[in-house]
């Protein structure tokens, strides 16, 4: 053996330990008192220095709600326990064609100036002004008639109205949404889609942008803040960070608090790795089969009833989806999402189309003419033309693939030729819009009523080829859904609305436009390592979403207090 | 000097034909880039809100307008906005990924081209001895693997289970970059596992090209020659055999460095490591073409110019090549 070159290996890597151990004990991170909540509501490469509200991109998942105030905060899962933010009340006009916001008053912007009446009036008519800079209210354009808010009105320093185009009872949700934009900073951004607002000037309890790098950056508190005297929490930081795994690990290492990261088996890849490692997570909005029903087979009812029964929903939430989703009873696309919307004894007739039976399938298959016309083994259309469609995932949407593919089995098992189509997600966003697909699994949006998920989905103008929304891929028309969705936003009273909702239901289950497939989860972790007060199954006082979209979050940080070791 | 030049007129013509492949490559695929800041809304937006941000976002003009537009930006050396992180310019953020490109898979390609050099070099030497009969094989398996599993393995070990090292990113968080001991020395603590990723299946391939190549050399006169001349054992070794050697390490070594700058992107994702790699990957599933276009470019110049580079070191080390 030659005992040199064993001696230069072997100090080689002596070497390298050595570098390590000198840099592990290195960096003494600087050790300050303040109070830093680490939550992580965006993944990202490198992070940007863009704190514009209204950039989807990531900008807005971190100031808004904490910088960036609404007037009102639903708490869509204890209605009746909202939050005033900078308005303290509205009121709807009795024939629901305006709704009058009364904005609290002392409210300073961080830089001083006060804010009032006259910012909100900017906002409209700035969102108005700059149609590619989206701030999420629904302007009424009266060249193509779409939209609902016609105007703005000052009343009086503390006191807007806003006029709308329709009578339209669900219309403050949105409106109370509006994050209201300085006038006096704004007024002079020319490119506001373009604009990184380095210093957010804005009225939430934490609005100082502090120690930005590409891999982190906190947002601090705000000294002027109504808030300062409850809040315990000194700044916010966001990581840059990517991948599941990633982000995970960094929350068992105590790097992060609060996460909306997808589990996988949690039991075996998350709470073992920490002690504070905590999840929860309540049934979120249905995911649905989305068939193309302009094209055969699934023009045919006969044909979709077959498809809901054939498909074995048992094995995608225990095994598929990792037993993280929940079952859903009726066919009516939203799920136990909306639960108290629904009539159980109006739906009842209709559960057998969510129960797994392939004998049932075949019969109706058979009864329906779709049979083995040519001897290859599974089954033709009546006309005699073959069956064989894609199920189109993006790639890499693990829970989502392995769902397609059982779903696939379960239809070939019933004599029907499907496949998994797996594509990069580039070019499944683009198939979508076209309207040339077979079907898709999908997602449904949410809301604070079920007219949020329905109304995308039968929009006829989501059906257009060329822009076809993710909700109304299937592309079926149904007329009485369209005017019960219009009644339902033109009454302000409960019971006519849910009259209407199980109308919508009915028809829903009765012409199965799409298969619901099963409800997913919320997701939700958090660390019990520095903070407590978090939302629990126990005690579910907001909804525990770290992302934006989610109003209640602001409620959710403000609390949280640090544990003391 | 001919060859020189013959060799400059085929960088020029390469570096054209690469420029016009880059625009159009991304554009064959489907997906145009508003698609996703649309989607990021979830049917939230109105058709004319659609409209206007496929506007702004969306590309204008012909495929010829759009190419000749491309064609003097990159003349200009204008890289454009990117439109996944806009209004963050794509240099910006092709410059920050680029450093950590360099960092990482600088410091691993140096370290494999040394250590599997003269591993190489005392394997050929003392060819069927113990040192040769026990690492040439160990290096083949090594170099066989992918970093995929390498990188996978090591993240588990070392910094989920055992916890030395940290869980991925370039540096601590709340670290000020700056040139001090602390700051170098916690980006070279976090870059530990993803070098030896790197290291572990690259420094094999060395070690074989450098083995081979002695192993011809070996049996050359010239050597039989210095041997019997009385020369020292090191002298031949080296300044003989090694020097003549190296030739075709340093052509292959100049092709790793020209690669280095498409990152690497297996390692970078296991560690999250901010590189070029991992900007990449997000940029193409987001149609960002600038910033597809500006890497495809940076990755193309650097394999061009490394490759001029290493024309110019033969030209100097191997004299046969001057009169040609």
């Amino acid at each position: 053996m030659d005992n040199k070159k064993m001696k230069t290996l072997k100090s080689l890597a002596m070497a390298t330990v050595g570098v390590a151990a000198l840099a592990l004990s290195a960096p003494a991170m600087a050790q300050d008192d303040r109070v830093v909540l680490t939550l992580h509501p965006i993944d990202s490469d490198a992070l940007i220095e863009n704190f514009n509200p209204n950039n989807p991109t990531g900008p807005q998942q971190m100031v808004r709600d904490f910088a960036y105030e609404p007037l009102w905060i639903d708490n869509i899962w204890n209605p009746e326990e909202d939050f005033p933010a900078l308005a303290t009340s509205f009121e709807i006009a009795e024939d629901l064609m305006s709704i009058t916001y009364t904005l609290r008053e002392g409210v300073k912007w961080n830089d001083g100036e006060d804010f009032n009446a006259d910012d909100v009036v900017f906002t409209f008519e700035y969102a108005k002004a700059n149609v590619d800079y989206p701030m999420g209210i629904d302007v009424y354009v009266e060249e193509t008639d779409t939209g609902t808010v016609v105007s703005a009105e000052k009343i009086d320093d503390y006191t807007v109205k806003f006029n709308l185009k329709h009578p339209d009872a669900l219309a403050r949700y949105a409106l109370g949404g509006i994050y209201p934009l300085p006038e006096h900073i704004w007024a002079e951004i020319e490119d506001p889609k373009n604009f990184a607002n380095i210093d957010p000037v804005a009225t939430g309890p934490w609005t100082e942008i502090e120690n930005f790098s590409r891999s982190s950056v906190e947002l601090c508190r705000n000294e002027t803040s109504r808030y300062n005297e409850e809040n315990a929490i000194d700044c916010l930081r966001f990581l840059q960070l990517n991948g599941n795994e990633q982000i995970i690990a960094a929350m068992s290492a105590g790097e992060v608090d609060w996460l909306g990261t997808g589990l996988t088996d949690p039991e075996i890849t998350f709470t073992p790795q920490s002690e504070f490692n905590n999840y929860w997570l309540p049934a979120g909005g249905d995911v649905n089969l989305q068939i193309n029903t302009t094209k055969a087979p699934f023009n045919d009812l006969e044909f979709r009833k077959a498809l809901s029964v054939a498909i074995d929903r048992d094995t995608l939430v225990d095994i598929s989806t990792f037993g993280l989703t929940t079952h859903t009873r009726f066919p009516v696309g939203t799920g136990e999402a909306y639960a108290t919307w629904l009539d159980e004894a109006a739906l009842e007739p209709y559960t057998w189309l969510m129960q797994y039976d392939p004998d049932r399938a075949m019969e109706l298959l058979d009864a329906a003419g779709f049979v083995d016309a040519d001897g290859d083994g599974f089954r033709d259309n009546p006309d005699g033309t073959p069956i064989a469609f894609e199920i189109n995932i993006p790639n890499g949407w693990t829970d989502w693939i392995n769902s397609g593919q059982t779903i696939s089995e379960n239809l070939q098992d019933v004599g029907v030729n499907a496949v998994v189509r797996t594509m990069d997600q580039g070019a499944w966003n683009d198939k979508a819009r076209t309207g040339d697909f077979d079907s898709y699994i999908m997602w449904t949006n949410g809301g604070p009523t079920p007219y949020n998920t329905y109304n995308p989905m039968f929009n006829p103008r989501n059906m257009e080829a060329g822009r076809v929304d993710y909700q109304a891929m299937h592309q079926m028309r149904l007329p009485e859904v369209e005017e019960a969705l219009q009644a339902f936003r033109s009454t302000a009273d409960r019971d006519a609305q849910q009259e209407q909702m199980t109308a919508i239901h009915i028809a829903v289950a009765e012409n199965l436009p799409i298969i619901g497939l099963f409800a997913n989860p919320t997701w939700y972790e958090y660390s019990t390592r520095n903070f407590e007060g978090w939302v629990t199954e126990e005690n579910p006082y907001v909804r525990p979403v770290v992302f934006e979209g989610t109003r209640e979050r602001v409620i959710h940080a403000l609390s949280l207090k640090p544990i003391s070791r | 000097m001919l060859y020189i030049l013959r060799r400059v007129a085929f960088y020029l013509a390469a570096f054209f034909v690469a420029v016009t492949l880059n625009f159009f490559i991304p554009r064959i695929m489907p997906g145009d880039p508003s698609a996703r800041i649309i989607a990021s809304f979830q049917g939230r937006l109105n058709e004319a809100q659609v409209e206007a941000i496929r506007a702004s976002y969306g590309t204008t003009g012909s495929l010829w307008e759009q190419y000749v537009g491309y064609v003097g930006q990159v003349l200009r050396m204008d890289f454009g906005i990117s439109t996944v992180q806009f209004p963050e310019p794509t240099s910006s953020l092709l410059f920050y990924g680029a450093t950590w490109t360099l960092v990482l898979v600088g410091i691993a390609i140096t370290l494999a081209f040394l250590i599997g050099t003269m591993m190489g070099i005392h394997a050929a030497w003392n060819r069927g001895g113990f040192f040769d009969s026990v690492f040439t094989p160990i290096n083949v398996m090594l170099n066989a693997f992918t970093p995929a599993v390498v990188a996978l393995l090591l993240f588990y070990a070392f910094s989920l289970q055992l916890q030395w090292f940290p869980l991925g990113r370039a540096h601590s968080t709340g670290l000020m970059p700056g040139w001090n001991l602390q700051f170098v020395g916690n980006v070279l603590y976090h870059a530990t596992l993803p070098v030896l990723s790197i290291l572990i299946v690259s420094f094999g391939g060395w070690h074989l090209g450098m083995r081979n190549v002695m192993i011809n050399l070996l049996n050359e006169d010239f050597v039989i020659l210095a041997r019997a001349k009385g020369l020292s054992d090191r002298r031949v070794r080296y300044r003989y055999v090694a020097r003549n050697a190296i030739l075709p390490q340093i052509t292959s070594l100049a092709l790793s460095v020209g690669f280095l700058l498409g990152g690497a992107l297996v390692t970078e994702q296991v560690f999250n490591y901010p590189g070029l790699g991992k900007f990449t990957v997000t940029a193409i599933e987001s149609r960002d073409y600038s910033f597809i276009q500006a890497q495809l470019l940076l990755l193309t110049m650097s394999v061009l110019v490394a490759n001029f580079l290493s024309d110019i070191a033969n030209v100097i080390l191997d004299p046969r090549l001057r009169k040609g």
